[in-house]
Parts: C-alpha cells; sequence; structure tokens
C-alpha cells in the first residue's frame, strides 16, 4: 500500500517536472517572440576598449539571431547607474526606464537588490543556466544571494602585472611587496578608492593582513571595525610613506596604472582579470616582458553578472541578451585573450575544446588559490574609512 | 546743418529705440512672443529645478554633512586657489598683452591665432597639457637623454595635489576667452582718443594702459570675468584631467556625490552646489571691492612718466608663454594619435600606425556635429529675435554662464526627468541651448549696438516694415558678427561635458564624453584620436565662419 503511494507521489511528481520543462521552453519562446524589435541598453562600464568591442560583437550577434537592437551606454562607474534608476524610481518611472540591462556586482548590487530596484527572478530560467558551473560562486555576490535577480557573466581574480626588463622576481605577499616598494620607493601604488580597484587592492590587505579573515564573510560590525581594520592601516601608512607620489596622490584607474607601468612610472600594475596583461601586449600598450602574478596565499576574486532594472522598457530583450551572452560560443569568445580574456563561468565541457588555452606567462598562473570576496558591506566601510584618512 | 541733421535723426532715433521694444503690430507681436517663449524654455525652466535643490540644499543637517567631511575643506582651498588665481592671472595677462601689442604687427599675429585657441576645447587641451607636462610627458623625454634617464623621474607635475596644473590650464584657457572680449571692446573709439590723448601727454604704452585703460576696462569685463571666475569654480572635465585627485577640487567633488548611490552623499551634493553658488557671490563681492579701492588709487595719479621702454623679454616670454603650449599640445596630441606603441624615454613613437584611427568611434563624432548643429540652428533665429525684439534687459539670459555650472545642469535633469524628457537627442540639444543661446548673445551683441540705426530708420521712411528692414537690411549688414556667433555657438555645444553626461543619460557620446572617459587610463592613442577630433570640430566651425564671412565681404565692401 505504502509502496502504491510512493509510486503514485513519483509519478505526480514526474508529470508536473515533465509540465514544467514544457511551460519553461513555451514561456522562453513567448519572451523570445517578445523580444523581436526591443532595443536593450545594455549599461556597461565603458572604460576597456577589448570590452566594448566585444560587447558590439555580441550587439551584432543579437542583431542577427534574435533581431534585438542592443546599444551599449557606456558608464564610468556603475553606481551611476543605481543612483539613476533610483532617481526614476523616486520620480515615479514605475515604466519605460532608461536602463535595460546593467553589468553590476558587489556593492552595487546589494544596493540595488535592498532598494527592491531589480526585475526578477528570472536568471536561473535562461535556457542557458544549464551550462553554468555551479560550482563557481554564481549564485553568491560578495556574500549577498543572488536570489535569480542577475545572471553571471563572467569570472574575474585580482592579478598583479610587472615588466620582466624591470622586475626579475615579484614580490608574493603584503610584506614582500613593502619590502619591494621600499627598495624602490616612489615606483609602487593602487587606483585611488573608491574606485573598483583600489577596493579590490584594499581588500585584498585587509584578507591577508587581517588576524580573523572569517569575519569579514558577515556584515560589518562597527564595534569590529577598527580594531579589525587597523593591520590595513598600520601596512598602508609604510606602504604610501614610500609610494608613489608619497601616498599624496593616486592613480584614478587600473588603466592608468597599465599606462604608468609602461611609462616606467610605476613597477607594479594591477587588474581584475587574468588574462589582461596578455591582451594589452596584443594591443601594443605593454611591452613584450610584461607579466601576471599572485600573492602565494591567493587574491580576491569573485564573478561578475547582469541585472534588470525593475522599470527596464525592454525586460524580454534583456533576457535573451544575457541568455545568448551565457551561450557557449559568446563565453568562448569572451575568453580569447585577442578579444578580452574574461574567463568563462561555464562548465568547462560545454565549451568548444578549442578555446581551453595554453596558459602562458602573461596570465595569471593557475595555482594562484581565489580568496572569497568579503561581505559587500565592507566596501563602503572600507572606502570611508580610507577617504577619511588619505582622501585629503 | 550737418551737425543740425545728426542732432535730428540721432533724437528721432532715441524716440524710435523706445517706441521699437513695445511692438505694435500683429506680427511684432508674434516676433516678441517666439523671442520670449524660446528664452523662457531654454533658461527659465531649469530655473524651476532649482527649487527642490535649495529645498535639500538649505537644510542645516546637509551642511553639517557636508562640513563633516574630512574632503570638504581641503577641496575648498583647492577651488578657491585655482579659479581664483587663475582668474587674476588670466586678466593680467589679457590685459599685458594688449598694453604690450595693441595695435602691432604682433598683434595682429596673436588675433589670427585667436580663433584656434578659443575653439580648443578644454578637455582636449587639458589632455594636450598632460602629455606635454606630466613626468612621462614629452617636455621630461626631451632632457631625458642628458640625465641618462630610463624610467620617469619622480616628479609632481601635472596631477599635482595644489592644483598648479590645473590653475596653468585655466590661466591660459581663459586669458584666451579675456582677450576675444577685449579685442571687441578695443574697437571702440573711446579707447583710441584716450590712448592718443595719453600718448600725447608723455605716457608710455605700458602706463597708460594699466592707469588709464585698465579701471575702464575693468568696468566692462566685470561680467565676462564672472564668467571666468564662475567656469573655475565649477569645471569637471578639466579637473578630471589634469586637477588634483586627493581630493579633488569642489566641483568634482560634488559630481561625484551626485552620482554616489548613498542618499546622504547626494544631499551633501546639493549642498555643495550651493556652496559653489555662494562662492561665487563672494568671489563678486570681493572683485568689486577690489574695483572700488583700485579706481579710488587711480583716480588720483602723481602725473609721474615711466621711461619710455619696450619691454621685448616681457613681449617675447608673454606671447610664448600664451601660444607655444597650444601649438605644442595640438602637435602631441596628433602626434599620440598616431603612434603603435610609443614608451618612455622616447621622443618620437616607436612605431607609427593608423591603428588608433581605424579602432576609433565614430560615431560620437558625428553626433558632435548633429547637436552642435541643431544648436546654432535653433538659438541664431531666437538670438536675432531676442535682440530686435526682445527686452532691453538682458542680464539675466546670461545667468548660466554665472551660475557654477553644476548646479545649473543637476536643475536642467530634474525638470527634464519630471517632463519624462530625457536621455534622448532632443533633451541634450536642450541643455546645451542653456550655454550655446548666451554666448551667441554675447557675441553678437556688442555688433548689434554698434550698428547704426538709422538705416534701419531710412528703410522704414521707404516703405519698409520693420520685418522688412530687419531682414533685408539690418541682418545682412550684420553677416559677419553673425557668422562669427554661429561658430562660437557651435564650438560651445561641442565643448558641452556635463549636460550631455546629465541630461543625456550617458546614452548620448560625443566626443567630449569620450575624450574624458579615456583620459582616466585607457589607451592613449585612442584617447589622442578622439581629442584631436573634438579639437577639430569647432576649429572646422571657424574656418568655415572666416572663410564664408571673406567671401562675402569681397563682394560687399560695406559690410562690418
Amino acid at each position: 500500500m505504502q509502496f502504491n503511494y510512493l509510486n503514485l507521489a513519483t509519478l505526480v511528481l514526474a508529470s508536473s517536472l515533465g509540465f514544467n520543462v514544457q511551460a519553461a521552453e513555451t514561456n522562453w519562446a513567448k519572451i523570445e517572440q517578445a523580444a523581436q524589435g526591443q532595443t536593450v541598453y545594455f549599461n556597461a562600464w565603458g572604460g576597456g576598449e577589448n570590452i566594448n568591442s566585444y560587447i558590439e560583437w555580441a550587439a551584432e550577434q543579437a542583431k542577427q539571431r534574435y533581431a534585438i537592437t542592443v546599444k551599449q551606454v557606456k558608464i564610468t562607474d556603475a553606481a551611476e547607474v543605481v543612483k539613476r534608476i533610483q532617481t526614476e524610481q523616486q520620480a515615479g518611472r514605475t515604466t519605460d526606464g532608461s536602463v535595460d540591462l546593467i553589468w553590476v556586482n558587489g556593492e552595487n548590487f546589494s544596493a540595488l537588490k535592498r532598494g527592491k530596484l531589480l526585475y526578477g527572478p528570472w536568471a536561473e530560467q535562461l535556457p542557458n543556466w544549464s551550462n553554468v558551473d555551479t560550482n563557481k560562486p554564481v549564485r553568491q555576490d560578495f556574500s549577498e544571494s543572488t536570489d535569480g535577480l542577475e545572471a553571471p557573466w563572467g569570472t574575474a581574480q585580482l592579478t598583479f602585472i610587472a615588466d620582466r626588463s624591470k622586475v626579475a622576481s615579484a614580490p608574493d605577499s603584503a610584506a614582500a611587496l613593502l619590502e619591494f616598494a621600499k627598495q624602490n620607493p616612489g615606483r609602487v601604488s593602487y587606483p585611488k578608492p573608491p574606485s573598483f580597484h583600489g577596493t579590490t587592492f584594499l581588500k585584498q590587505f585587509l584578507l591577508e593582513l587581517s588576524t580573523d579573515p572569517s569575519a569579514l564573510t558577515k556584515p560589518v560590525d562597527p564595534a569590529q571595525f577598527a580594531t579589525m581594520t587597523k593591520p590595513l592601516w598600520d601596512y598602508l601608512d609604510q606602504l604610501h610613506a614610500v609610494a608613489w607620489q608619497q601616498g599624496k596622490s593616486f592613480p584614478a584607474s587600473d588603466s592608468e596604472m597599465h599606462q604608468k607601468l609602461a611609462d616606467g612610472e610605476l613597477l607594479i600594475s594591477l587588474t581584475f582579470n587574468p588574462n589582461e596583461a596578455a591582451s594589452l601586449i596584443e594591443k601594443g600598450s605593454l611591452p613584450k616582458t610584461a607579466y601576471s602574478f599572485g600573492f602565494k596565499q591567493g587574491t580576491i576574486g569573485n564573478v561578475h553578472f547582469v541585472a534588470i532594472p525593475f522599470n527596464a522598457k525592454a525586460k524580454e530583450g534583456a533576457q535573451v541578451f544575457a541568455n545568448f551572452l551565457l551561450s557557449p560560443e559568446a563565453q568562448a569568445h569572451k575568453a580569447d585573450v585577442k578579444v578580452w580574456g574574461d574567463p568563462s563561468v561555464l562548465l568547462a565541457d560545454k565549451l568548444p575544446a578549442a578555446s581551453q588555452e595554453a596558459a602562458t606567462a602573461s596570465t595569471l598562473p593557475a595555482d594562484i588559490p581565489t580568496l572569497a570576496e568579503p561581505h559587500a558591506s565592507w566596501v563602503e566601510a572600507l572606502e570611508k574609512e580610507w577617504l577619511q584618512r588619505y582622501g585629503s | 546743418m550737418v551737425a543740425a541733421l545728426r542732432q535730428l535723426s540721432s533724437r528721432m532715433l532715441t524716440a524710435n529705440n523706445s517706441a521699437k521694444r513695445t511692438p505694435h503690430n500683429s506680427l511684432d507681436w508674434m516676433l516678441w512672443g517666439v523671442a520670449w517663449l524660446g528664452v523662457l524654455v531654454i533658461l527659465g525652466l531649469p530655473l524651476l529645478g532649482l527649487i527642490p535643490a535649495l529645498n535639500d540644499g538649505l537644510s542645516a543637517n546637509n551642511w553639517l554633512l557636508l562640513w563633516a567631511d574630512s574632503q570638504t575643506l581641503p577641496a575648498l582651498k583647492l577651488t578657491l586657489f585655482s579659479a581664483g588665481i587663475s582668474t587674476i592671472w588670466a586678466l593680467w595677462l589679457a590685459c599685458s598683452l594688449v598694453f604690450l601689442f595693441y595695435p602691432s604687427r604682433a598683434w595682429q599675429r596673436l588675433q589670427r591665432q585667436l580663433p584656434v585657441f578659443l575653439a580648443l576645447p578644454h578637455a582636449a587641451f587639458a589632455i594636450g597639457l598632460v602629455l606635454l607636462l606630466a613626468p612621462s610627458g614629452w617636455l621630461v623625454r626631451l632632457i631625458a637623454p642628458f640625465f641618462a634617464w630610463t624610467a620617469p623621474p619622480n616628479w609632481i607635475t601635472t596631477q599635482d595635489p595644489y592644483a598648479l596644473s590645473l590653475t596653468l590650464a585655466l590661466v591660459l584657457k581663459e586669458t584666451w576667452f579675456l582677450l576675444w572680449i577685449l579685442t571687441s571692446l578695443l574697437n571702440q573709439e573711446w579707447l583710441l582718443k584716450q590712448s592718443l590723448v595719453a600718448q600725447s601727454l608723455g605716457y608710455g604704452r605700458w602706463q597708460m594702459g594699466w592707469q588709464i585703460l585698465f579701471p575702464q576696462l575693468l568696468k566692462r569685463l566685470a561680467w565676462p570675468l564672472l564668467a571666468v571666475f564662475a567656469y573655475g569654480l565649477s569645471v569637471v572635465d578639466m579637473a578630471l584631467i589634469i586637477g588634483p585627485s586627493t581630493p579633488p577640487t569642489l566641483a568634482v567633488l560634488a559630481w561625484q556625490w551626485f552620482t554616489d548611490p548613498d542618499p546622504s552623499q547626494q544631499l551633501k551634493a546639493q549642498s555643495l552646489a550651493l556652496l559653489l553658488i555662494g562662492l561665487l557671490l563672494m568671489g563678486a563681492a570681493l572683485g568689486y571691492l577690489a574695483y572700488l579701492v583700485l579706481s579710488k588709487r587711480l583716480a588720483t595719479p602723481t602725473g609721474h612718466r615711466h621711461k619710455l621702454r619696450t619691454y621685448p623679454v616681457l613681449k617675447l616670454a608673454l606671447s610664448s608663454l600664451l601660444s607655444l603650449p597650444v601649438w605644442l599640445a595640438l602637435f602631441l596630441l596628433l602626434l599620440w594619435s598616431l603612434a603603435g606603441s610609443w614608451f618612455f624615454p622616447q621622443i618620437i613613437p616607436d612605431d607609427f600606425s593608423l591603428n588608433a584611427w581605424h579602432r576609433a568611434a565614430f560615431e560620437p563624432f558625428s553626433t558632435t556635429i548633429f547637436i552642435a548643429s541643431c544648436c546654432v540652428f535653433i538659438a541664431l533665429p531666437l538670438t536675432l529675435l531676442w535682440l530686435e525684439w526682445g527686452s532691453k534687459q538682458q542680464a539675466w539670459l546670461y545667468l548660466s554662464l554665472i551660475i557654477p555650472a553644476l548646479p545649473f545642469t543637476a536643475a536642467q535633469y530634474q525638470v527634464a526627468l519630471l517632463l519624462n524628457f530625457d536621455g534622448n537627442l532632443a533633451a541634450v540639444i536642450w541643455s546645451h541651448l542653456a550655454w550655446v543661446l548666451p554666448y551667441m548673445l554675447l557675441t553678437l551683441a556688442g555688433a548689434y549696438r554698434n550698428f547704426d540705426e538709422r538705416f534701419v530708420l531710412t528703410a522704414k521712411t521707404l516703405t519698409y516694415s520693420h520685418w522688412q528692414a530687419c531682414i533685408y537690411i539690418k541682418w545682412p549688414m550684420l553677416i559677419r558678427p553673425i557668422l562669427a556667433a554661429c561658430a562660437v555657438g557651435f564650438a560651445v555645444s561641442v565643448a558641452q561635458y556635463l549636460p550631455t553626461l546629465f541630461i543625456g543619460g550617458g546614452r548620448i557620446e560625443t566626443v567630449t564624453t569620450e575624450a574624458v572617459s579615456l583620459s582616466a587610463g585607457g589607451n592613449r592613442a585612442s584617447l589622442a584620436v578622439q581629442a584631436v577630433l573634438q579639437a577639430l570640430l569647432p576649429l572646422l566651425a571657424f574656418v568655415l565662419a572666416t572663410s564664408l564671412s571673406q567671401w562675402l565681404g569681397r563682394n560687399h565692401q560695406g559690410l562690418k
């Protein structure tokens, strides 16, 4: 009897699942149909030429395959877009918003999610979600659960770059970097926080110098903040004394760091793309002797995402485009060093075999461990404290 | 007889002038209406957007927040320093040039270069200066072989924490602006007469300039000087490129806070925008005070004549200080745009290539041309209608030149959002017009004032209506200043950064937004391409305007 019940239950479950799959398929067909002819304003950081031309390529594909027009709105900081969506919400614009898709992660995602400014959940309903490697942190964004409100796009890991002709052996820890800076006064710096790379630099060193790294995965405890971050500020005080322009000024971005590395004004640059050095060499922006390195304890890595605002005009078009971005073809093209070099979020066996690039000296060595991002609330707390201490 | 006639006609002229402002037939009423409507939509509407800003900006709590931020005070010092010093220096330089050179052959040479200097957008110029002056810049590369440098020296030049490089860039750029204003003042008769008298009394040019002409010019330069000061207070693009970063100037800080998702930062930005207006008023008051003191001191000259000197060193120094950096900056922009790879300490690129030009996005270029042309096509008729039929009280039209750009743009943005009118080309054109229209008015007003109204009067006695007199007689006679105003309007639109970004919602890309966003790193060759394009556009407009007016002048000798 019991056996029968179980059987029945299985039967019901199986049939309802089958029904769900079918429903999902018709749903997706409807979405694809609605997407036709839509214009998707994709708000994405526009400071990287390789990224821009990749997006241009993806837009052309979307035009041909799905009759969607994708326009990249080149922004300098995703925070500006968050602000724009907020302003639209306050002005009562709940439809026809100016942003359809936004490239986002970390504190900006967290701000959007908190403000209920996102459409969804939609990400895990995408057909190409089945290709995604869920062992990568694609459901966690800076310790904040994504809840299907954003779809993963690529992975990143903090990577340092130096020039072999000037730096024979690279520092492999925070302490070694300080020693290196003392031997080469005025030649080490980092992008000014609150720029994305500058803040990542702070988090990297906080993770390494902190006595209790596990506390960083939880929201900031204001009572503990001072003691927890003291090692970081002590370290930076020492570093700034021997840094570029005595730590009174900082480069504005990672690209400015690369430029200064090429000029020889700095000896070490940093990036969040493990393949960046390779593509910069390809373009003639860095000398051929440039190479990538990480710290032996590991460097911070994360996943970056695309999300749809609550008031987006072309929600269907945005989903179809996001789905295309997750296709093996688009992900493999993105991972190509000659194109962008941004590592894929898909399962390795889903990617075309040809795209399994052999690592070169210019890419980050594979044996550098990936450290998880601290909780999103650390970003603002660290930026505020940094500005208070060194911002003026 | 002649004198009597002249008196009569001038009396009629005054009668006519007072009548002119009250339209008397339906066509006049309509034109009056169009002029007012246009001006109100362009300049009045944004003022409504200032109201919510005032509301938030005045709250005591926000001021406390602003004061508590550790960046505010140092940024305030930097802003006051760069805006104040650059205004004073630009005034001194522009006047010195006039007193040293006017009217000589060297003056003519300067005059010929003036359109290039004026047309060169602030952003492109700043980028060129960075390529010239940075520790890895061209000047250092020139001397590097003598010191066997293989890496740039550990110097602080551009983006220095004291805002010196920003101040220098502002001084150079604003001097040309003042020189341009001075040029239009110099043609006036009183000046020539007074300098003749003064010279016959044994005053040298330099002494006469500073003691007799300067106080009088100063009075007429009051508004342009205020505009220069306001520009220095609120400039964002130049400050991002060549200004300090830790902390930046107030305008950049306000811009960063305005775009911050944290609401408390946005409240600080509102107060900061008001602070900028406050600083402007303070600067105006101080300037007026200084003017009073100065004119009192100069009112009773000692009568002592300085030795007549020709100041050859000063002349050479000033004229080269003013023109060399521009030409070098332009040259470097061109060179970088053609560079394949170019590493320190090479003086010329390791290899040349057209890659950057092939890669370059030309869409911003065509968008910029479209926006600027639309602006001129809308602003020109409005300008003419306003000068002819609008109110004589024009001071408030220059409000957008005087109010720092940041609060004004934020107000425009508020209005655009409320009207659901942001993120498209029409909105950007509307926002640009708030600067294009006043500048065109400013450019034309002088020539318009000096126009001999007797021509119109004669036309009217010969049965032309007021409108016909303008169409057939007055405006064709003013074609040269009109063309110049068009070129100015075009250049002003090309250079706009903040309104394009705010009202365009980031969707509308012009060469200016492209150049500024690339200046924060990126590939220098691509940056140089966009900067060259940005510099090229206004230059083309000026060349077009000049050659057109020369061509017209060949056939019509009497044109002004």
